[in-house]
């Protein structure tokens, strides 16, 4: 399968369903400010997958998200969305030389426009996320600050992740 | 005609996408509240399962705390059990025993948002039903709101839609405790009439009207009074005296209304 196998993603999703729902969906800083670390694993999808692959990996990762912190649908919609338009913004963050596989981690991309990169993939999918989750909407200062406070500790999250996992050299 | 069947075979993921995203949202907008209940809430048994796995593992790093308030509450309940001994005699086999009492561990909880829930791992084969009142030592936590077989999830006072009569110790004028939001310490005692005599330190227990829960358990003190809007009955802010971020076990009520008084509200009602 896709360069990295099917088992190997199977623990990854396992692993980021249980720290999503045992450990993050606890923290709610002021009410509101939730990490959606999960999209981590989205984040992660390199470009020699297939779109469709892409696409039901994260819908299924939303969706056990979403059976076990009670919200049916809002983590499957939003992931699916984002699975949708990863492979796109990718590209955008890549020079156009390119044509190998590319991993989307600093060693390949370089450490700022990853860094773009995560920012971009976050607020995208955190405005999809505290949307849905709102409607119907009624109070706009509250929803961005959601998103900006939210996109904000998800984002700290994913550079202590990309740091951990590139200075191991335990993933690619 | 090939090259649009070439296009869809292309495209497909277009088509997965449109596909996953309307199942997802018809499962976000197409249940109502009752639907979602039976399957996407911590009271199906898998995630009940992993919550209550969860606790097990918390739950040590605050078992001294606990003790503390077991011990303490041993005591207020010894200290009853004296003075009942003294005026009169008490069948001790039937005072001790727990009827109408089931005790739960907490699973899982949320403090900090809009509306809050809690899981607890007692459900309908323990004789958990909707409507019991939930307690825990310190005082009252809310109100069992949906049982599966083995888990509850129970609606605390720290959320908008709990209701529960409440008075002030001593006295018999009743009125209703809300929650606003935001502070999981503070809730709002609504309706109380206007001349009752309410001062700041005053405890507020519960009714026993509605047989959710029984008489006069611990609610909070009076921390403010004032007029409501209507100028007809007073607004009074309520510190809980339970510590909702901190709870391990509760009790549950499972003494219902009498089976006569039910008869009588069903004849009212008629």
């Amino acid at each position: 399968m896709d360069g990295v196998s099917f088992t190997r993603r199977l623990f990854t999703l396992i692993g980021l369903v249980l720290l999503q729902v045992l450990f993050l969906n606890r923290i709610a800083l002021f009410g509101y400010v939730t990490p959606l670390f999960y999209i981590w694993m989205i984040v992660r999808f390199d470009s020699s997958m297939s779109r469709s692959s892409i696409l039901l990996w994260s819908f299924f990762l939303g969706l056990i998200i979403d059976v076990f912190s009670g919200t049916p649908g809002l983590n499957a919609a939003s992931a699916t969305l984002l699975a949708m338009f990863q492979p796109g913004i990718v590209k955008l963050f890549v020079s156009l030389d390119r044509h190998d596989v590319v991993v989307p981690c600093s060693a390949v991309m370089g450490s700022r426009p990853f860094a773009g990169y995560l920012l971009f993939v976050t607020v995208l999918h955190h405005t999809v996320y505290f949307i849905l989750r709102s409607i119907p909407l009624g109070d706009w200062t509250v929803l961005v600050l959601k998103v900006v406070f939210s996109t904000l500790l998800t984002f700290v999250f994913m550079l202590v992740a990309e740091s951990v996992s590139s200075g191991s050299g335990l993933k690619r | 005609m090939r090259s649009l069947l070439d296009f869809i075979v292309r495209h497909s993921y277009v088509f997965l996408f449109i596909l996953l995203e309307t199942l997802s949202l018809v499962l976000l907008f197409g249940f109502n509240d009752r639907q979602k209940e039976a399957f996407m809430t911590s009271a199906n048994s898998m995630s009940g399962t992993l919550y209550s796995w969860r606790s097990g593992v918390g739950q040590y790093f605050s078992l001294r705390k606990e003790n503390a308030v077991l011990v303490q509450e041993n005591a207020r309940l010894r200290s009853m059990l004296y003075e009942l001994t003294d005026s009169q005699y008490v069948d001790m086999e039937k005072g001790m025993s727990s009827d109408g009492v089931v005790a739960a561990r907490v699973i899982d909880n949320s403090v900090r948002k809009d509306d809050n829930y809690m899981t607890i791992d007692k459900g309908s084969r323990d004789g958990i039903a909707q409507g019991m009142g939930v307690y825990s030592p310190a005082g009252v936590v809310g109100v069992v709101m949906i049982t599966g077989k083995r888990y509850s999830v129970v609606m605390p006072v720290l959320n908008g839609s709990t209701s529960i009569s409440c008075k002030v110790k001593g006295s018999d004028s009743f009125g209703f405790l809300e929650w606003t939001g935001g502070d999981p310490y503070k809730a709002l005692l609504r309706d109380m009439p206007y001349h009752s005599e309410v001062t700041i330190g005053d405890s507020i227990v519960t009714t026993g009207f509605s047989s959710v829960f029984p008489e006069n358990i611990p609610v909070g003190t009076v921390a403010g009074v004032e007029h409501s809007r209507n100028g007809y009955t007073l607004r009074i802010e309520v510190d809980l005296s339970v510590d909702m971020s901190r709870l391990g076990w509760v009790y549950i009520h499972t003494k219902t209304r009498d089976e006569e008084i039910d008869g009588l509200y069903e004849q009212v009602l008629k």
